[in-house]
């Protein structure tokens, strides 16, 4: 019966074809590391996101004068109503750790070079969709927080030269975040994850098209690909349990720990908090926005550190395939990278005082010099890797394709 | 990149470890109680006394009866007011304004909303004293214009301050009920889920293990070739 259904289907629709090429059948590298495991699990964490907004919106009220007292009306009142609002709030603290380690990932690996640019680039767009939702979501329940977070980051948008206090204005609604605030960003972080999916199928077909990078970096021949299912389906499947452990720890255990005690205030415009901070995920562009003395200066440095990755797969001008795994210089640059942005997300968490002020400075420094010096350091690792001799697998792969052909190109 | 795992992991405990706050004087430490006398003596308090001045507009008498505290208790405590009202305050916005010169915050979610939380509440309670100047005031909240409600300022004697210690560990007990009711129900399920989780992670690896085997004798048998 269902095989005459899914025959059906199959003469109107490429239902098994589709399944088999893209699913079952994928060709995946064999070698691939647990690292791997944290694109499906972005995929996950999304969709449960959109599962349990779908119904905090059932009882949700954007309205500056019910939107604080729904949310409580949800934490005690709603049948696990609780459960879905800590789903929720932690899952956005789950989504950036999972979104950043999974660049990380392609950082360490160098899976963004070519020909994995679109790949890449459309990953850098879903992060930036992310941001904004997340952002947006942090107003709804209309706490202190909520409200001078929002009033703090729109304020930004007015270092805007000439128009400044206009895109503010259009940003709020308002000349203050008020009601047209809060109206406005519950549409659109409504709108938003859908949006994210269609990017997400963006992301999949330039996968497809391009098919996952591997650990070497060196694009594997035939026989080193095994078919996604079961392979990959079993070991996502284990992944994703192990995630779910440690998210459910902090869903039934620590579910406070992502939420200000500021935030279990209603939304007072007339009393500022001591420290506005925002939420951690941030903390590492805010670090930024503070290092630099002038506000436009400031404001036009933490964009920059947010979208700067995209120069990666030019600024990495290595011959050498692949990241880290061949390339020891690299590997150190990763690190140091990674410790500077952990760095940077410390100094964003605490107040501007003392030592602190010289450090962040010097890790904006860093921060972007990385990004300029990875031109200059890719290209003088690969001339001192060559004097020195390759292992024999990357030899192999140079004599088959001279070095001064684009080997990457097909 | 396993050192890339164990930055990950030193990471996550700096962040735990610093989202504690500096304080000027170190907070009391209060073992919170979630049995049903301890909270019961809690609301006791909390109607009889903040009341006076607080509400707790999240809290119904409903909630309370359904936390399993006796029907008459619950009949003493609302008098006429239906079980479906809100505990109210006794006293008006405009009154407390005029008398304290500060609006008396909703207590519902208070034992949350302060930097240090149940443990901030306690030691706010207890921590009334009268300045050289004969000045009513605070160690934890300098010039509050909340009175000493619990009386503890000028009580020397060791008995009855051990009394009103557990009077104000009663009263955050309730609070901390008050301000997350769910918490036990919480906590309970998510053992299970855990459990659980842990259960089908075991099998999940075994059966990727399982199927990661055939790939092995598939490259063996490509080598014998
Ligand atoms: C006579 C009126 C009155 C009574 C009774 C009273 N309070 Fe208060 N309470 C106040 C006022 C007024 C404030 C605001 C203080 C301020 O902002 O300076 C306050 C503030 C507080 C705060 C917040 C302190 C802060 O950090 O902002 C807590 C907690 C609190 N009360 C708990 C209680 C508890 C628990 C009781 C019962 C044991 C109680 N209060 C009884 C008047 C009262």
């Amino acid at each position: 019966m269902l095989s005459r259904v899914i025959g059906w289907i199959d003469q109107r629709f490429p239902l098994t074809s589709f399944v088999k090429r893209e699913l079952t059948d994928y060709p995946t590298p064999r070698n691939l590391s647990y690292w791997w495991n944290f694109g499906f699990l972005a995929g996950f964490v999304l969709v449960l996101q959109i599962a349990t907004g779908i119904f905090l919106a059932m009882h949700y009220k954007a309205d500056v004068n019910l939107a604080f007292d729904s949310v409580q009306h949800i934490m005690r009142d709603i049948k696990y109503g609780w459960l879905l609002r800590y789903l929720h709030s932690t899952g956005a603290s789950a989504f950036f750790v999972v979104i950043y380690i999974h660049m990380a990932r392609t950082l360490y690996y160098g899976s963004y070079r070519a020909p994995r640019e679109l790949l890449w680039w459309t990953g850098q767009l879903l992060m930036l969709l992310i941001m904004a939702s997340a952002f947006m979501g942090y107003l709804l329940p209309w706490g202190q927080m909520s409200y001078w977070g929002a009033e703090v980051i729109t304020n930004l948008f007015g270092a805007t030269p000439l128009i400044g206090d206009r895109v503010v204005l259009w940003l709020r609604g308002d000349f203050a975040v008020g009601d047209a605030t809060l109206t406005r960003f519950y549409a659109l972080h409504y709108l938003f994850p859908f949006l994210i999916v269609a990017m997400v199928v963006i992301h999949m077909v330039a996968l497809h098209t391009v098919k996952s990078s591997n650990p070497s970096g060196i694009n594997l021949a035939a026989k080193d690909n095994i078919p996604f299912h079961p392979y990959y389906t079993s070991k996502d499947f284990f992944g994703l349990g192990i995630y779910l452990i440690i998210f459910c720890v902090f869903v039934f255990f620590l579910p406070h720990l992502f939420i200000e005690p500021n935030n279990y205030i209603p939304a007072n415009p007339l009393v500022t908090p001591l420290h506005i901070e925002p939420e951690w995920y941030f903390l590492p562009f805010y670090a930024i926005l503070r290092a630099i003395p002038d506000m436009l200066g400031g404001v036009v440095a933490m964009a920059l550190s947010v979208v700067i990755f995209a120069v990666l797969p030019f600024a990495d001008r290595s011959s050498i395939p692949g990241g880290a795994h061949y390339r020891p210089v690299f590997r150190v640059m990763f690190y140091v990278f990674i410790v500077d942005v952990l760095v940077l997300g410390y100094v964003g968490s605490q107040a501007p005082i003392g030592f602190l002020v010289p450090l962040g400075q010097i890790a904006t420094f860093i921060y972007f010099a990385t990004f300029i010096l990875l031109p200059f350091v890719s290209k003088a690792e690969d001339r001192w890797l060559r004097a020195r001799g390759l292992p024999p697998e990357l030899q192999a792969l140079f004599e088959q394709r001279p070095p001064r052909e684009k080997w990457l190109r097909k | 990149m396993r050192i890339a795992m164990k930055l990950l992991s030193a990471c996550m405990l700096f962040w735990l470890v610093g989202g504690a706050y500096a304080a000027g004087m170190a907070l009391n430490k209060v073992e919170v109680s979630v049995d049903l006398p301890a909270l019961e003596r809690g609301a006791d308090t909390v109607i009889d006394t903040c009341t006076v001045c607080h509400s707790l507009k999240y809290i119904r008498f409903r909630d309370l009866a359904g936390l399993g505290f006796a029907k008459d208790k619950v009949q003493a405590w609302r008098g006429d007011s239906p079980m479906g009202s809100v505990i109210a305050s006794k006293m008006t916005v405009d009154s407390a304004l005029l008398a304290f010169g500060a609006v008396p915050p909703d207590l519902s979610l208070i034992a949350k909303a302060r930097e240090g939380g149940e443990n901030y509440v306690y030691s706010f309670l207890l921590g009334f004293y009268a300045a050289p100047d004969g000045m009513m005031t605070n160690h934890y909240f300098p010039g509050t214009k909340m009175p000493d409600a619990l009386g503890i300022a000028g009580v020397t004697d060791a008995a009855q301050r051990a009394l009103l210690e557990q009077k104000a560990r009663d009263v955050t007990s309730f609070l901390v009920w008050a301000a997350d009711p769910h918490a036990q129900e919480r906590q309970t399920l998510g053992y299970y889920v855990i459990g659980y989780l842990l259960l089908l992670t075991t099998l999940l690896y075994f059966l990727k293990r399982r199927i990661w085997a055939r790939l092995n004798t598939i490259q063996q048998n490509q080598h014998k070739e």
